[in-house]
């Protein structure tokens, strides 16, 4: 007995109508009965994809969420004190700030900016904006943050390398508020600024929820 | 365009841009289930995001001998669905069980069926060129071997033979990758 040939299989799945003699051949051979029913199912399928083609992304914050979500537990390596060479950097930089502050640089000059916006799992009315002035200030705006049992923190993080950041300090009930950005510290490298909602569990670490991105410009 | 298999080393390596890799190249599809099963941006939005962090935190339990990378995304993305649906159903007291959920009453598609679709696409962009448009063409405009063979001046032979291993193509991916349906049954295939 002769199956099929291949080629016709495939037409009787896309569109023919088998003839009588392979009627008779398909009554009788289970192998090509189950290949043609395989072959129609592909193009039954093959049908319905033309709506497939080019699929919208899902939107950027989606991917923000998700960066942030899996930056979470590796976070709990930040260090506790700074490195010798950050340390040594903060000194020199801030005997150097006592000499400009000596001839009061405008403090009001920014150097950086940045928008905040809301991770996936915040209500989208959330949002914010820094500025960081001459004198290594950073100003920071938030509003309609979600309500928390705990406090909200104020970070620095490499966007290249999401373990590393530097925490800024806390915002207070005020939407607005004014936090050192610890001398040395790149903010080209450590240029993402992030908010997070904290908990009081005593562990300084960012709590890997966070609430506002934004990346800073200058 | 990385392999799955070195997509696979990088994540399993820890390579957060592999991640990232393997969401430009599949958070489409992954979302677009997420939105047929779901019916709601906003909690497909959510299934999605859960879908690539379960694969950042679960990345060594992908094996690309077993599956495409694609195949393993949409396994994740159906579970979380269904989970969102559990809890939905939970929150709303709603008595209906998931599975009535999962078989729509009105006929429309099941989630086997989106997966089937999203799976066998990912594969007809695989195909070389000139195999897929001439397998479009039989799809979705119904074009007979021969009329395709008028309209892309392709001899007759050739467009037989890219559609009989575009076909074959399709369905072994299918085999392979498609949802697991009951009714299937995953017999040994006729080299074609």
């Amino acid at each position: 007995m002769h199956h099929l040939d291949p080629d016709r299989l495939v037409l009787l799945a896309l569109s023919d109508e088998p003839g009588l003699d392979e009627s008779d051949h398909l009554d009788g051979c289970a192998a090509c009965r189950h290949d043609l029913a395989a072959l129609r199912d592909v193009a039954g399928i093959g049908a319905e994809l033309q709506d497939l083609r080019d699929l919208p992304a899902p939107p950027e914050h989606v991917w923000s969420a998700i960066e942030s979500e899996i930056a979470g537990p590796a976070r709990r390596r930040r260090p506790r004190r700074l490195v010798p060479a950050m340390a040594a950097a903060v000194a020199a930089v801030v005997a150097v700030a006592g000499a400009v502050a000596f001839f009061r640089a405008p403090a009001e000059q920014v150097v950086a900016r940045a928008t905040l916006t809301p991770l996936a799992t915040v209500p989208a009315g959330a949002g914010g904006s820094v500025r960081v002035l001459a004198d290594g200030q950073m100003r920071i705006e938030v509003r309609n943050l979600p309500l928390t049992t705990g406090f909200h923190e104020v970070w620095l993080i490499d966007p290249d390398d999401l373990t590393r950041m530097v925490a800024l300090g806390n915002l207070g009930d005020r939407p607005d508020e004014v936090l050192p950005v610890p001398a040395g510290v790149d903010m080209n490298r450590y240029s993402l600024v992030d908010v997070s909602d904290e908990p009081h569990d005593g562990d300084a670490t960012h709590s890997g929820r966070s609430l506002l991105r934004g990346t800073l410009t200058s | 365009m990385d392999s799955d298999d070195e997509l696979a080393s990088r994540l399993r390596g820890g390579d957060e841009r592999a991640l990232r890799a393997a969401y430009d190249r599949h958070g489409a599809a992954v979302f677009y289930l997420a939105q047929r099963l779901l019916g709601n941006r906003a909690d497909a939005e959510d299934v999605t995001q859960l879908t690539f962090v379960a694969a950042w935190t679960g990345r060594d339990g992908y094996d690309p001998q077993r599956g495409t990378m694609l195949g393993w995304l949409l396994g994740i993305a159906r579970r979380k669905a269904v989970d969102r649906m559990r809890s939905a159903a939970r929150d709303d007291r709603v008595t209906e069980t998931v599975r009535a959920h999962l078989v729509p009453p009105d006929g429309r598609e099941t989630p086997e069926r989106v997966v089937d679709r999203l799976v066998v696409a990912d594969e007809m962009g695989r195909l070389p060129e000139e195999q897929r448009r001439t397998l479009e063409l039989a799809f979705f405009d119904d074009l007979t071997h021969h009329q395709i063979a008028a309209v892309t001046g392709l001899p007759l032979g050739t467009v037989k033979s890219h559609i009989r291993r575009g076909m074959a193509n399709l369905r072994r991916r299918w085999e392979v990758d498609g949802a697991p349906s009951g009714s299937r049954s995953v017999g040994p295939t006729r080299a074609l």
